[in-house]
């Protein structure tokens, strides 16, 4: 019988441009950052080309977060940090829309479970004002109740954060990458950068597939930030990669809560979240587990049942419902507690390292950030009318299968229809890995992880193919 | 909204056996919705042997048991509708998703019909890398029997239920090797003698008592398992896992809808009639439990029949239930409901958790009323009569495992 590596479906995309063309940007990495500071530069008319080892975007610490849209109320006060959560928070509210980019304001509470951080709260609440994040109100625990029926009856005050909300973690960078390539942008996936050399005016950057001409690289290279960075002759920082596991529960969990239920920080841990997802199931996580290695995403038994007895403990009713998926996602932590964004003028190179947990909501902050950083005016191109419309796959906006002539619904868990499989597979932007597929669609994520359709997508993916 | 009599939701052995049992007693007003965009059930991707012989008194693989069902089925005109995906339940209306839009119907009697699942991974906590070729069982028969492909060369097989040794009959039909089964327990979940038959007849060694400590992999591939027994650890090199059994019923949407749901069950609860607390809606198959074979399934649906006929002719008749609970050793139970209109020979069928030797008691209001001596396992089916004690109504009747 035929054999089907599921791990390679997908044939390796190319780059398609000549020998000797001098792109003015390159951005090695194409996670959420490197996704945000390429529409950026392609809309400011810069030709940039986002180079990337794996075969589809969002390969590496972008995959796995939490999905929260932060308002920044409790980031480091003044810092970068901050400026581009806050900036891209902004940005984010102004393009959703015309994308069809989903967006759940659930409010965040941070809840306070003992009389010692109960004290803590004041302080919490006096940095968020500070930080310019005005719409935070305390709560004692009966308007905490009233709010969350069904948390823990162990709360005892809460902080609540007005502006906190839920996104797509995975259709809004591909939206970036799609409005870069609509201004003129280009994609070079399965490119691994191995070396490069500055002449003076330009860098040749080596990748397994060719050499890429570039007047200014941008290393938005994640977990292997650090590494990269050496290739232009110095090392500023180290990757510490940081695990977080986390638990999904089925959807039949989705009403147990409204709001965003963070911890109060201690100094120890950073404690566990319990939030919605966009696609309608309940999040647990994540663990901070700071490791050496860059890959290692594995999830461990002791951990999932120790955060799991977390979840219960705080939202007792999550027993009465079924476990949908576990993960570890790494977050890109370096040395330092903040950014690490610097421009090196001799050699035309930016860094942008150690963008940790705060990405997803900062990254097209960051983007104008570092747009205004290289201070270098390119020709921008007339503004096509945008027609770009993502794929909507939250369950707070209409979704295909409640549409007609999808063809058939393919995986009946997430309700992925035929339609969106084959709209995920076409394009500049198609889906480059099973994972990619995954974060587009949703197909094999839901409860039966793929015992009805694993096999019907998988034939999909292949005929797309030939 | 389309105004229909009889909506059977699930086109599975126990949907169709019923559809055509009502079509036999002379109901033409039955609509039959399955999601797929194939009638039949899951038969339809068991390639083996082993279907049929009670219900046709023939030996049929699972696909021609399906096809001969849906044959039948179509034979008495019944209406299958297709691609038809249940998103909601309000009172009596049932809302799909087809393709060609959202549709409502109104139904006097809605049968769920809506079958079960295996236990993914994820919810077994087994430690290691994600990677699409860590699959069910289901999985891998779709993917041979259906899209005629091997998604791996070779690979272990997690769990002991008797669709686990189907597992290996479908990886050897498309040249996989097994090599190994692995049962964290001590006893097999079906018949031990399936452990030599196994080793010496299909060379794949069965590993019971043994806990799979991680799946190891680089980036998406997978290399190895380790499993471990008492303390001394073992590799197993492969390429694909493949997770069977523990089937859980597909009773998500009964959930989101039903306020009182079974966690027991993971199910509606139903009576003796196949009713559920609500009064329109029944549930049968394996949507109540978890995985009974096709021809169980097949005659519950059958049975079902003459009780929808009841209800629809005997519109005063309101249902007097009284519920059964049981304690945590118990894996399941069916009926979950005593409705006291109906005489019934049996209070409930129920599996245990743990192979067990001890007593099933029952209790009514705290005063124990029978208790019968086992020495059972997992897989054992345990019949608990209902003849030696009376139940009236408001009674709290509770089954507990004392071992």
């Amino acid at each position: 019988m035929k054999y089907l590596d599921l791990n390679n479906m997908f044939p390796k995309k190319k780059l398609e441009c000549s020998e000797d063309e001098i792109f003015d940007i390159a951005i090695i990495g194409a996670g959420v950052v490197g996704c945000g500071i390429f529409k950026e530069f392609c809309e400011n008319g810069a030709k940039t080309v986002l180079v990337e080892k794996a075969n589809d975007i969002l390969e590496g610490a972008s995959k796995g977060n939490s999905a929260i849209l932060h308002t920044g109320f409790d980031a480091p006060p003044e810092s970068l940090e901050l400026e581009c959560v806050k900036r891209g928070y902004s940005e984010y509210l102004k393009i959703k829309k015309k994308l069809n980019l989903p967006l759940l304001n659930t409010k965040a509470l941070v809840v306070a479970w003992s009389d010692e951080q109960v004290e803590k709260l004041d302080g919490i609440l006096k940095k968020g004002l500070n930080n310019g994040v005005k719409e935070l109100e305390l709560l004692t625990d009966k308007q905490i109740f009233e709010k969350e029926p069904n948390l823990s009856k162990n709360a005892k005050a809460a902080l609540l954060v007005h502006g906190e909300s839920l996104i797509d973690p995975w259709n809004s960078p591909l939206a970036y990458v799609k409005l870069g390539l609509q201004a003129g942008g280009k994609l070079a996936f399965s490119h691994e950068v191995t070396d490069g050399h500055f002449n003076g005016e330009f860098w040749e950057i080596k990748t397994s597939q060719k050499i890429i001409k570039a007047k200014t690289v941008i290393n938005a290279a994640g977990l292997y930030g650090d590494i990269v960075d050496s290739i232009k002759g110095s090392k500023d920082f180290k990757i510490i990669p940081r695990k977080g596991q986390f638990i999904i529960f089925d959807k039949t969990a989705y009403n147990l809560i409204n709001s965003i239920i963070l911890p109060v920080p201690t100094k120890i841990t950073k404690g566990v979240v319990i939030t919605k997802t966009a696609f309608g199931n309940i999040l647990v996580g994540p663990t901070a587990e700071d490791q050496e290695s860059r890959d290692d995403s594995v999830t461990k038994e002791e951990t999932i049942k120790m955060l799991l007895k977390k979840a219960y403990e705080l939202l007792p009713d999550l027993q009465k419902h079924n476990i949908t998926a576990t993960f570890a996602g790494l977050r890109p932590a370096s040395d330092k507690n903040h950014y690490r964004v610097k421009i090196n003028d001799e050699k035309n190179w930016i860094t942008v390292g150690g963008i940790r947990s705060t990405g997803l909501t900062s990254s097209l902050g960051l983007a104008k950030y570092v747009y205004e950083l290289n201070d270098r005016k390119y020709e921008k191109k007339k503004k096509k009318a945008s027609v770009i419309k993502i794929q909507n796959i939250s369950e707070f906006q209409t979704r295909d299968y409640q549409d007609s002539d999808y063809g058939k619904i393919v995986c009946h868990c997430e309700c992925v229809t035929q339609r969106e499989i084959e709209n995920a597979l076409k394009g500049e932007a198609s889906a480059g890995t099973i994972g990619g597929l995954k974060r587009r669609t949703r197909i094999t994520m839901g409860r039966c992880q793929g015992f009805n359709c694993q096999a019907e997508v998988s034939e999909i993916c292949e005929k797309s193919q030939s | 909204m389309k105004k229909i009599q009889i909506a059977i939701v699930g086109a599975g052995p126990a949907g169709l056996s019923l559809a055509i049992e009502l079509s036999n007693m002379g109901y033409s007003d039955v609509v039959v919705f399955e999601r797929e965009d194939e009638a039949g059930g899951t038969p339809r991707h068991c390639g083996h042997l082993g279907f049929g012989i009670f219900e046709f008194y023939r030996l049929l693989s699972g696909p021609n048991y399906a096809k001969k069902l849906v044959e039948i089925a179509l034979s008495k005109n019944i209406t299958i509708k297709l691609k038809h995906t249940l998103i909601n339940i309000e009172k009596n209306n049932l809302t799909f998703s087809t393709t060609d839009g959202l549709e409502t119907y109104s139904a006097q009697k809605t049968i769920l019909a809506l079958g079960a699942r295996e236990t993914p991974r994820p919810s077994r906590f087994v430690s290691g890398t994600r990677s699409p070729n860590i699959i069910t069982t289901g999985a891998l028969q779709r993917f041979v029997y259906m899209q005629k492909c091997a998604p791996f060369k070779n690979a272990v097989i997690i769990g002991s239920e008797v669709v686990s040794f189907s597992a290996i009959m479908s990886a050897k039909h498309a040249g996989i090797k097994i090599k190994a089964i692995i049962e964290e327990d001590e006893n097999l979940n079906t018949f031990n003698i399936l452990k030599p038959i196994s080793e010496l007849f299909l060379k794949t060694p069965v590993k019971v008592g043994y806990k799979v400590l991680s799946i190891n992999g680089e980036e998406k591939n997978i290399q190895s398992v380790t499993i471990s027994k008492n303390g001394i650890e073992e590799i197993i090199e492969c390429d694909g896992v493949i997770f069977s059994g523990k089937f859980t019923p597909e009773s998500a949407i009964l959930q989101e809808n039903f306020k009182d749901f079974n966690h027991t069950n993971n199910s509606v609860f139903v009576s003796q009639i196949f009713q559920t607390t609500s009064k329109n809606f029944f549930a049968v198959g394996n949507v109540l439990r978890g995985a009974l074979t096709a021809f169980k399934c097949y005659f519950e649906g059958k049975k079902l029949a003459r009780f929808i006929d009841d209800s629809l002719k005997n519109t005063k008749l309101n249902p007097l239930h009284v519920k059964i609970q049981c304690d945590e050793n118990i894996q399941w139970y069916s009926p979950s409901l005593v409705d006291l209109n109906y005489p019934s020979k049996t209070l409930t069928n129920l599996r245990i958790n743990k192979k067990a030797t001890g007593k099933i008691i029952v209790s009514l209001n705290d005063n124990d009323v029978y208790s019968k001596d086992i020495n059972v396992s997992t897989y054992t089916n345990i019949k608990i009569p209902r003849l030696d004690y009376p139940i009236s109504k408001n009674d709290n009747v509770k089954i507990r495992l004392e071992s």
